[in-house]
């Protein structure tokens, strides 16, 4: 009982401090504490759920009712739960919009639509630059507004939280330190919403904020109630330092340009028919160094991608101007954005259980990147050769028609697995005679045995199997007496 | 410094631990009646040179070990193959006797690790009588080891009883599977190449063993099927190797496999699982083919056959033939028993996985770029990690890689210079192209850049878009520089 009654005068005190601002959004009446229950799928056996965990992490409240989070604080959410600081009311949320790459996340109260109606919307901030004085908000464990000032120091595209995701983060100088274990916080300036504080080094005292920029471009995406998601190119491309290399390419010496080594199947490079070997010299007049930044009036040099990613949609056209073979050629470019389920090897999954399919103990299921990381921190070396070539030249199997690449994951022993019981981590390619290129092939070629057999084609040793189909049909339905579900194909 | 020489299994130390001393030797000539019926086992000292895949262009590293080896004829002195790698001086030493003997290998075999030596000057064993070949030794049975191994300096004697035998990798290779003999006589550091005996005859060769915190008590021999076919194949004096029927299998367990195939469940018959193009059985076995019989025994489903009243490896047919040989097959394809002729020979891409020795590295350094062809000894000493890299060399036989590129040239490191100031990132990549020529050989390389018609070289690397370009005109300039500056002696070795 006496905890209540200090968190109640902290309360009004932090009241009477801010009464006078009424409009702005502030502290105690613009951030929420968001309390999330997640549990992820045991990938290692599909069709289990891990133990749960729970994260908290503060919120920036958003008008109608909205409040925006990172993309991190939400993943496989089991439950949600929006507390207000001061009087510790609570409400289940849901997310509305998320998009893991961009790491932001939009939740509302399920039930409750009024729940916010007595907080200050904040409004965004997008104009932050060098040198600006901002602030992380969060609160004490009572419910006290601790504002911290830091510093703005610089901006990079870089990694936030999907590995192949790089967006503008700004970085500010300065002590902070985490109250009621905070992941993730909004940070202010001018009482504006600047950005979400996603990362905080205490050794460096660097703070790491995805910017409202970023959080502008993710709202307007959402504004038609239809979520497409951040543009992307589609290249991978190198630097043109090397002389030598520019002289062969024609590259005049006062231009920079960077290498286009590789174009992605599927996305807008591609459709606008850039190659491999071109030069990509500006986008929409904004001309590229050799390293592959372009100079941004605010920031100065950032990685060019920031010109795709941060600044234009899905949607959008673009001037490109490249060079190929020695002339400059000036292509008009539409971003298309190829969505990262549309991928060979899933470079990301959330929110759903892995996608798998039982066959007498056979346990088969799409390679994924959370699948690859199974394997240890240097899953990039530890996991199966092939598994990781198909990672990193997906084209391999697209070509061949693969939507996704099936494995055979594991092997449960059972009798219809007599003798298979070591085979792991193999790549299908047929069942029963049909090409395997995706999961749902899988469940459709394990209803055709042929002579009371399913044959199961790999691409390595040993080659060839054969299941009894009675018995696998037979061992299924006592799996799933066992372990719930055999499939989970979508 | 000498140590005594050891080919472990599941460890990195393939060297010994105490150098040996000779001072001691003087003192065994009062004992040289005593050891007289030892005599015919002597012991072995080597200095080696082992290449350095690093600085290719590099004589290499001193180093050396003592062994054990024994009379098997006139002159002629058995021991293992990792006694003697990399050899560039080999002494031998008779029991009760201090002098060296210089010896010199007349024939080595890496794949069933074992080495024929001889005297440049044979008179100190005349009247030795070299020892008999015995028979495969039964289970249970007591064996003797004789050799030097480390402990002391003066010979040693195990012995032990014969406690499996099995069908297992020799380390030195790590690619080749022989028959094997398990003992439980102690087996050390020193022993390799000694004779293990019983009833006064040879029935192996002492030559691996597992380091004492793995398991104990676990020494192998290299039993007389092996020796006898290595003495055999020598006869025409020429080493021919081990041939192959390079395919492998599945063991036939399952029932509904057995059934789906046609097969009674008669516990005869192993799936092949593939046939290797360009081996001995490539384009005759085909994936899903059962192989009943070989050369007119029946294969079980565990892929063992019985011969001469043990169950042993089919492998065991083909281990006995020589290249050119011909072995009869009984296949069962599509419910039909097809009789098969097999003509033996050697299948050269499985030796991309094996360690090589008594090779000079190949290379060439051109404008500091290094280009190697890949293999184990290569990947072991540049520790590569790319990816290109390690699918190539862990698939160079299963994925056909070979039938492609032969050889697979890496770009294994780059003497900093201006003339390559911006390639760092390219180390450990393969050369996919040189100026549009195809690289399937360290030769194709070499040939390539000696062109100079065009004003570039433009060398493509596997899996990355962006090529490597070298301004042919500062080539010149720049490869006197980089020899010089980084003492490579030549700037290429493409073999002999």
């Amino acid at each position: 009982m006496t905890k209540f009654f200090i968190l109640l005068s902290a309360f009004e005190i932090s009241v009477s401090l801010w009464s006078e601002k009424l409009e702005a959004a502030s502290v105690d009446k613009s951030v929420i504490r968001v309390n999330t229950t997640m549990q992820s799928y045991n990938l290692v056996q599909p069709w289990e759920k891990g133990a749960s965990s729970t994260r908290i992490g503060l919120g920036a409240i958003l008008p109608e009712g909205k409040v925006l989070v990172t993309a991190q604080m939400v993943t496989d959410a089991t439950y949600i739960e929006l507390e207000k600081p001061d009087t510790a009311a609570k409400t289940t949320a849901q997310v509305i919009t998320v998009d893991y790459e961009a790491n932001l996340a939009l939740l509302k109260p399920i039930n409750d639509n009024d729940f916010l109606s007595d907080r200050l919307p904040f409004e965004l901030d997008t104009d932050l630059s060098p040198k600006d004085k901002v602030e992380a908000w969060q609160f004490e464990a009572s419910g006290t507004p601790v504002t911290t000032q830091i510093t703005v120091s610089k901006a990079e595209v870089r990694q936030s939280f999907i590995d192949t995701a790089r967006f503008l983060q700004i970085q500010a100088n300065g002590p902070v330190q985490y109250r009621s274990g905070s992941f993730t916080l909004p940070v202010a300036k001018n009482n504006k919403l600047a950005g979400l504080l996603i990362s905080y080094s205490s050794k460096d005292q660097i703070s790491n904020i995805l910017p409202a920029s970023i959080i502008e471009h993710f709202l307007k995406d959402t504004e038609d109630g239809k979520y497409t998601g951040f543009p992307n190119l589609g290249i991978m491309y190198s630097q043109t330092l090397d002389e030598q290399f520019r002289k062969y390419l024609k590259l005049d010496q006062e231009n920079g340009g960077v290498f286009v080594s590789k174009v992605i199947e599927g996305a807008s490079a591609a459709a606008a028919s850039i190659k491999s070997g071109d030069v990509i010299l500006s986008i929409n007049g904004k001309e590229i160094d050799s390293r592959g930044n372009y100079n941004d009036p605010v920031w100065g040099k950032l990685s060019f991608s920031h010109l795709v990613r941060g600044k234009a949609f899905t949607g959008d056209s673009m001037k490109i101007k490249i060079l190929r073979e020695g002339q400059k050629k000036e292509i008009d470019l539409k971003l298309i954005r190829r969505p990262a389920e549309d991928y060979l090897i899933d470079p990301y999954m959330f929110d759903r259980g892995p996608k798998f399919s039982i066959i007498g103990g056979l346990v088969f299921q799409e390679l994924s990147v959370p699948f690859l990381k199974l394997f240890g921190n240097d899953w990039q070396s530890r996991a199966p050769i092939k598994m990781l070539m198909a990672h990193a030249s997906p084209e391999m199997y697209e070509k061949e028609g693969r939507r996704k690449l099936v494995i055979l994951t594991r092997t449960i022993p059972t009798p219809v697995t007599l003798g298979y019981e070591r085979l792991s981590t193999l790549i299908v390619t047929k069942i029963n005679g049909v090409p395997i290129n995706d999961i749902q092939d899988v469940d459709k070629a394990a209803s055709m045995p042929a002579n009371g057999q399913h044959r199961i084609e790999f691409d390595s040793y040993p080659k060839l199997i054969f299941l009894d189909a009675v018995l696998a049909g037979r061992v299924n339905a006592s799996l799933k007496q066992r372990i719930g579900i055999t499939k989970r194909l979508k | 410094m000498k140590s005594p020489i050891f080919s472990f299994i599941i460890t990195t130390l393939a060297w010994g631990l105490a150098p040996a001393q000779d001072k001691n030797e003087k003192e065994n000539t009062n004992q040289a009646n005593n050891s007289s019926r030892y005599e015919a086992v002597v012991r072995i000292e080597n200095s080696s040179l082992n290449p350095d895949y690093r600085s290719p262009w590099n004589t290499g590293r001193d180093s050396g070990g003592n062994g054990t080896g024994w009379l098997v004829g006139e002159n002629k002195f058995l021991t293992n193959a990792h006694v003697v790698s990399n050899s560039r001086i080999i002494y031998i030493k008779k029991v009760g006797d201090a002098k060296p003997y210089r010896a010199k290998i007349v024939h080595i075999a890496h794949d069933c690790d074992l080495a024929m030596l001889e005297l440049e000057d044979p008179s100190a064993f005349e009247g030795v009588t070299p020892f008999d070949i015995g028979k495969l030794p039964q289970l249970d049975t007591t064996v003797k080891v004789i050799g030097y191994p480390i402990g002391g300096e003066r010979i040693s004697i195990t012995s032990g009883v014969v406690s499996r035998i099995d069908f297992l990798s020799y380390s030195h290779t790590s690619v080749d599977l022989h028959l094997t003999i398990q003992i439980d006589a102690a087996i050390n550091p020193g022993n390799s190449g000694g004779p293990v005996i019983q009833n006064g005859k040879v029935v192996g060769v002492a030559f691996q063993g597992y380091s004492g915190n793995i398991a104990q008590n676990t020494g192998y021999m290299i039993p007389t099927p092996v020796i006898r076919r290595f003495l055999k194949d020598v006869e025409d004096d020429n080493y021919d190797h081990y041939v192959d029927l390079s395919m492998s299998d599945f063991p036939l367990i399952n029932p509904a496999q057995r059934k789906a195939l046609g097969l009674a469940n008669d516990g005869i018959g192993i799936m092949v699982a593939a046939a290797e193009k360009d081996g001995s059985a490539g384009g005759i076995l085909k994936t899903g083919d059962v192989l009943l019989a070989i050369d007119g025994r029946p294969v079980k489903s565990n892929g063992l056959i019985n011969y001469e009243g043990e169950d042993v490896n089919m492998n065991e047919i083909v281990e006995r033939k020589f290249a050119g040989d011909v072995i009869k097959l009984k296949i069962w394809r599509q419910n039909k028993s097809i009789d098969a002729k097999v003509t033996l020979k050697r299948f050269l891409p499985y030796l991309i996985a094996a360690k090589k020795y008594d090779e000079k590295p190949r290379y060439i350094m051109f404008s500091g770029l290094v280009f190697q062809p890949l293999d184990r000894n290569l990947m072991a000493a540049h520790g590569m990690k790319n990816l290109q890299v390690r699918y190539h060399f862990d698939s160079y036989v299963s994925a056909d890689i070979y039938k492609d590129r032969p050889e697979v040239i890496v770009l294994t490191s780059i003497l900093p210079d201006s003339i390559n100031s911006y390639f760092s990132n390219f180390k450990h990549s393969i050369v996919d192209e040189v100026n549009g020529v195809k690289v399937k050989t360290l030769k194709d390389v070499h040939n390539a850049l000696a062109k100079d018609n065009d004003d570039y070289i433009i060398i493509s690397l596997l899996g990355n878009g962006r090529p490597i370009v070298i301004e042919r005109a500062k080539v010149e300039a720049a490869q006197k520089r980089i020899l010089e500056k980084y003492n490579v002696i030549k700037d290429h070795y493409l073999g002999d």
